[in-house]
């Protein structure tokens, strides 16, 4: 605020300069200059809601659309479980909670023909971040594919859809390209493997700002696939050693991590095997690697054009990338691409060099 | 007022944000980028420039904390210097600039270290080490900047489960219990406390950080009977003192036998 005190709630933000926010969800966060999150109050000091256990957005509030927790009169649909309720007396809602409705709005308020913006919500709509005020099991329209939902397989799979006749769902987008090619929509020979992409603690994003930082890249040093012991074995491939994992897009080289967390799935009667990849890796930085994202295809679900292929199938043979072969047409690499990279043992790791040497600067080869 | 940590490793998440937050604090450089293999640790060990290092051990055997992972399950624990109330690192100090804090911590004075290295095999836990490139031995000083101030130490501020917990030893042994107990009841009989005391642990006296563990020492790196070697140097003087006695004894056995045999 104009005097350097922190406001108490995003309510008390003003458009005229006098105010300053940077997300309007975290205001409050600071009231009365005290650091609320960090609040630790025990549970056998307060209410059973804990609101003075740390802090939650916005305005501290614990469940949102809280109101729903009240019968349409404002009174609780249960006393055992009451958490918000209309308090008659006060004109005004009050509760366990945070109260997520307009606080004086009276259960039996109607709209008047004529109102506009929140107006419109009657005493008894709940869900005030929504248009009509209500809560939706479905959206009735709007979405290009529904309304009922099912389950539908990716765009590449290693099964055909086990429960549903459509195999993809038929509203997605696809994007015919020659460098964007797809594989079959299931039981492809050529990759009969399971892919997924997701995140490591340690990293950002595609690494982008957390791979330049030596306090990150140190903690997850090196692009790298997780399979089974089952994989490893039927592929040979080694723990800390390199594997190439390719799809008709393209091929990625990356260490392999051996671990019993990657199960194989049995699905159909036959083993599926999966391979898990972190997406995090790029060319520049002080960690570098291949990226999962060179395996992908650019497919789009129906509505947001969001990637759906972050479940994918592909192929994994034990080696690094060579521009001799593809993992796609070719089987296991031969002689002359080098033996599987030793482990260093726990006294083989080199002692602190400030991270220079033992390092390069650059990343790339270890 | 003794200070130390408390850590309960079945809250653990593995998240290293007790890494991270150590070397920022500290400043520690990195020390390598190298992919390990060994689940997602990739630090290995306590070192120079490590001062907290989480420890991730997936072992093919179930847990009573979390049985629906069958035959399977994943130890996180941040291990971090234990600062013992017998200290191997501080009595095996020729120079004294390893101390005792008023906060009963134990700390390295970089500018009296001369680099000489005896604490590092004095350590029965392998926590202080030199640092190649100054010479000098560096471990966790409980932040003791920080302390001075009246904050938490790093990584038990960073840590977002509480699975480091910083505090006063006495209130952190009854808070421990505690939650041995409540484990118990729950059914993970395994759960102990790891050096909480000198009865548990007589070869440091107790330390001032001690752990929760669900499985054997051994399974976290940690060692069983852990001594430290300073604890010995008594008995091995008295040792000595016996030996050379004997050796006195005979030879002055041997002098009158020679003696009765000229004679």
């Amino acid at each position: 605020m104009g005097d350097g005190g922190a406001v108490s709630g995003f309510t008390d933000l003003e458009d005229d300069g006098t105010t300053a926010c940077g997300c309007w969800i975290y205001s409050g966060s600071y009231k009365d200059e005290v650091n609320q999150t960090a609040r630790r109050r025990p549970a056998t000091q307060q209410t059973w809601v804990a609101p003075e256990w740390g802090w939650a957005w916005p305005a501290n509030r614990r469940l949102i659309y809280n109101r729903a927790s009240a019968d349409p009169e404002g009174n609780p649909w249960s006393e055992r479980k009451r958490y918000v309720w209309w308090d008659e007396e006060k004109k005004a809602w009050t509760g366990e909670d945070v109260p997520d409705f307009i606080a004086d709005r009276s259960p039996s308020y109607e709209p008047p023909a004529d109102a506009t913006g929140i107006d419109t919500l009657a005493g008894t709509d709940p869900f005030i971040m929504q248009g009509d005020g209500v809560g939706w099991l479905f959206a009735p329209n709007g979405l290009l594919d529904g309304p009922m939902p099912t389950h539908y397989e990716p765009q590449e799979s290693v099964i055909e859809n086990p429960l549903y006749g459509q195999q993809c769902n038929p509203a997605r987008t696809e994007y015919r390209r020659r460098d964007n090619r797809y594989h079959r929509a299931w039981g492809d020979p050529r990759f009969p493997y399971a892919i997924t992409t997701y995140r490591l603690t340690e990293h950002h994003t595609a690494g982008g700002m957390s791979r330049w930082l030596s306090w990150l890249s140190e903690l997850q040093p090196e692009m790298f696939c997780e399979v089974s012991p089952e994989l490893a074995h039927e592929k040979g491939l080694t723990n800390g050693g390199w594997a190439t994992v390719g799809t008709a897009r393209g091929e990625i080289e990356c260490r392999v991590l051996v671990t019993e967390r990657i199960k194989p799935l049995k699905l159909k009667r036959r083993t599926v095997h999966q391979i898990g990849l972190p997406y995090h890796w790029g060319s520049h930085g002080r960690s570098t690697g291949d990226a999962a994202n060179e395996l992908i295809s650019f497919v789009a679900d129906p509505n947001v054009l969001i990637q759906e292929s972050k479940a994918l199938t592909g192929n994994i043979e034990s080696g690094r990338k060579s521009k001799q072969r593809r993992v796609v047409t070719s089987g296991p690499l031969g002689d002359g691409n080098g033996p599987a990279r030793d482990l260093p043992g726990a006294s083989a790791r080199p002692r602190a060099s400030r991270g220079v040497e033992a390092t390069g600067l650059l990343g790339g080869e270890p | 007022m003794a200070k130390g940590f408390f850590t309960d490793t079945t809250v653990c998440i593995g998240c290293k944000a007790c890494e991270v937050a150590c070397k920022e604090w500290n400043q520690l450089p990195d020390d390598g980028l190298i992919f390990t293999g060994m689940s997602y640790d990739n630090t290995v060990q306590l070192g120079a420039s490590t001062w907290r290092h989480v420890a991730f051990i997936e072992q093919p055997a179930a847990t009573k904390e979390d049985p629906a992972l069958g035959d399977f399950s994943w130890l996180m624990m941040s291990d971090v210097c234990k600062h013992c109330q017998r200290a191997g690192c501080l009595e095996a100090c020729p120079t004294g600039a390893i101390v005792r804090t008023e906060f009963d911590s134990v700390y390295v004075q970089p500018d009296i270290c001369n680099g000489c290295g005896y604490c590092i095999s004095a350590c029965p836990f392998g926590v202080i080490d030199r640092r190649e490139d100054d010479g000098r031995a560096w471990k966790c000083t409980l932040c003791y900047d920080r302390l001075k101030d009246g904050m938490t130490p790093a990584c038990a501020k960073a840590c977002p489960t509480d699975s480091i917990v910083f505090g006063d030893l006495d209130e952190l042994k009854e808070k421990a219990g505690d939650r041995v107990q409540q484990l118990r009841d729950g059914g993970v009989e395994e759960a102990y406390l790891y050096g909480v005391d000198e009865v548990g642990q007589p070869g440091t006296e107790g330390l001032n950080a001690f752990f929760l563990l669900v499985d054997e020492p051994e399974v976290y790196n940690l060692p069983p009977d852990p001594v430290v070697p300073t604890k010995k140097v008594g008995s091995a003087w008295t040792s000595a003192a016996l030996a050379a006695a004997g050796v006195a004894l005979a030879a002055a056995g041997a002098a009158v036998m020679n003696r009765g045999g000229r004679g």
